[in-house]
């Protein structure tokens, strides 16, 4: 069997598991489209916005794909638990596939469940007057972007789901996975406005540059984002750059989940 | 014969236990072999190195002539099995938990229809196909894991105690399924069990596994000759060890004698019971209860295992 056979087989088992439970799709929905319809525009009315020309709606509504994708992601990743404990991981590893395979087809399911969540997030977000300005580089950025991110924190994901034997001890990791460094990534304000150490520490995480990434490719702010990061003048090469760097924790967290679950799927 | 399965000094220690200690079988194409031993023996640990799902310490195994740590995939391919544990998608239809497994095994979607049908009807689970697996009592989700297992027409299968847990009645409506395909498919099956019956009625030859070991190996009747026609089952108020000793020591018992719980059980081996008796009560024995009967595997097995095994192995 081929490899692209196995993951479409794959990838189609984890889909029809995935349509089952509805709510996996729509629960991590919910905080994001509550920050883009309600805490946005609330924040931006009291507070006045980021004083640019950059509307403050859609600057959340962007930043909120960052909880929106760690939150799936990390929700996926129970399902490895789910698929050890009580569903048919063994099955699988009897299968003549390569084990690495397995994770690639969850992936590929996480990918189109984020796709869907995010046009959702953005539609909801343009609904509300967001003000967007896309071009066809713009739109390339953004995908390319969030595309990382999402195989990043799946990587992660399923890294932890390896390491960790039961849901109760996964869940409890979730908030600090998939929300804490949303805090920190300039999600709701740029992280120029966080003192210098966190500022610094923010320049490290990969959703710090996959949110620049994203405005950047959205927004139309010139690459504000990148420029707090980087510091350059060259904003496409600050965007490269950036684009690198998830691109490199995308790559080691997805190879190194792989052999952590051949790993630990041995007995 | 050809091997179907061919194991040398495979091992698997964790840390702490070693679970198999240097096995070595090898099973004709064709032959349903039976692992059998008490629970911890190995049986399960020895299928999860032959299916790949337990990485052994030491040793060779090869399925259909691949090696399953070498060429994994052409073994994986040669093989299937039903696990001890429920191993399905819940959520999933039976239907799809069958599907999955014959794309995932390469079997042509057409050729596949047909299979899920011809095996749903012989296995009797055909009205069941189409609601999801959690809905399924214990022995339907069996059936629906055998037949999953013969999707893909393995040239072996593998069965882990595949009817641990049923009721009886189940049980041996199960047996009947194990039963047909021994008869009427050329596959290799290899069965562990602890059900002593199951392995008698089934197996064309057994392996006692004992703390990772395998204590004997034979055809069961090769192994039931060994205890003799006849048994005579003393059971005993007091220590029964103590008394399987003054048996011995008055050369009344020989090394095939065994006890289990309040019981000694002696091959008559062609001497009278009325004489084993009355000589038993001449040594002052306190005997609760006596009968005869013609030996089991049960009896081969508990002698092995019981505690006369340091010297059976």
């Amino acid at each position: 069997m081929s490899s692209l056979s196995a993951v479409a087989t794959l990838s189609a088992r984890r889909a029809a598991l995935t349509a089952r439970t509805p709510r996996q799709i729509l629960v991590p929905l919910l905080t994001p489209v509550l920050f883009a319809l309600v805490i946005a525009p609330a924040l931006k009315a009291a507070l006045g916005g980021l004083h640019t020309h950059v509307d403050y709606t859609a600057f959340v509504a962007i930043g909120t794909v960052g909880l929106l994708v760690p939150l799936t992601s990390t929700f996926a990743g129970l399902s490895v638990i789910v698929d050890r404990t009580t569903g048919a991981e063994r099955e699988l590893l009897a299968a003549p596939v390569r084990r690495g395979l397995l994770v690639v087809g969850n992936l590929v399911v996480v990918l189109a469940v984020c796709t869907v969540q995010v046009l959702v997030l953005l539609g909801a977000a343009l609904a509300r007057g967001a003000d967007f300005h896309a071009s066809v580089s713009g739109v390339l950025w953004f995908a390319g972007s969030a595309l990382l991110l999402v195989v990043f924190m799946y990587g992660g994901s399923e890294l932890l789901a390896s390491r960790i034997p039961v849901q109760e001890e996964y869940i409890a990791a979730t908030p600090a996975v998939a929300i804490l460094p949303w805090f920190f990534a300039g999600a709701l304000f740029p992280i120029s406005a966080l003192p210098g150490a966190l500022t610094a520490f923010a320049k490290m995480l990969p959703l710090t540059h996959a949110l620049a990434l994203m405005r950047y490719g959205l927004l139309g702010d010139g690459g504000a984002g990148l420029h707090d990061i980087w510091g350059m003048s060259d904003t496409t090469a600050m965007a490269a750059l950036s684009l690198g760097v998830v691109a490199l924790f995308a790559a080691a967290l997805t190879a190194i989940s792989i052999r952590a679950f051949s790993r630990s799927a041995l007995r | 014969m050809d091997a179907a399965i061919e194991v040398r000094g495979l091992a698997k220690t964790y840390p702490g236990v070693e679970a198999v200690k240097s096995i070595d079988f090898s099973v004709g194409q064709g032959e349903v072999f039976g692992l059998l031993g008490p629970n911890g023996a190995g049986k399960s640990t020895t299928i999860g190195m032959l299916t790949g799902t337990v990485k052994p310490t030491a040793g060779v195994a090869r399925l259909a002539g691949h090696d399953v740590a070498a060429e994994p995939l052409a073994a994986r391919q040669a093989s299937s099995a039903v696990f001890q544990e429920t191993v399905l998608d819940q959520a999933l239809s039976g239907r799809a938990n069958l599907e999955l497994h014959a794309r995932l095994w390469g079997v042509a979607t057409s050729e596949a229809a047909q299979r899920i049908a011809d095996l749903a009807k012989s296995i009797g689970i055909g009205e069941l196909l189409d609601r999801p697996a959690a809905t399924y009592s214990g022995g339907q989700r069996r059936r629906l894991e055998i037949a999953r297992a013969l999707v893909s027409r393995p040239q072996v299968l593998f069965l882990d105690e595949p009817t641990v847990g049923l009721d009886p009645r189940i049980r041996h409506e199960l047996l009947d399924v194990i039963a047909g395909l021994r008869d009427h498919s050329e596959m290799t099956i290899l069965l562990t069990t602890h059900y002593l019956d199951e392995a008698q009625r089934l197996c064309d030859r057994v392996a006692i596994m004992h703390d990772g070991r395998i204590v004997a190996l034979d055809r069961p009747a090769a192994l039931l000759a060994g205890l003799g026609r006849e048994l005579l089952e003393l059971r005993l108020d007091g220590d029964v060890v103590a008394a399987l000793d003054t048996l011995r020591s008055n050369g009344l018992a020989g090394d095939d004698a065994f006890a289990v719980g309040s019981t000694v059980t002696l091959p008559l081996n062609g001497h009278s019971a009325a004489d084993a008796i009355a000589s038993a009560r001449d040594i002052g024995l306190q005997l609760a209860s006596i009968s005869t009967r013609e030996p089991t595997l049960d009896d081969v097995y508990l002698r092995l295992t019981g505690d006369r095994l340091d010297d059976a192995a």
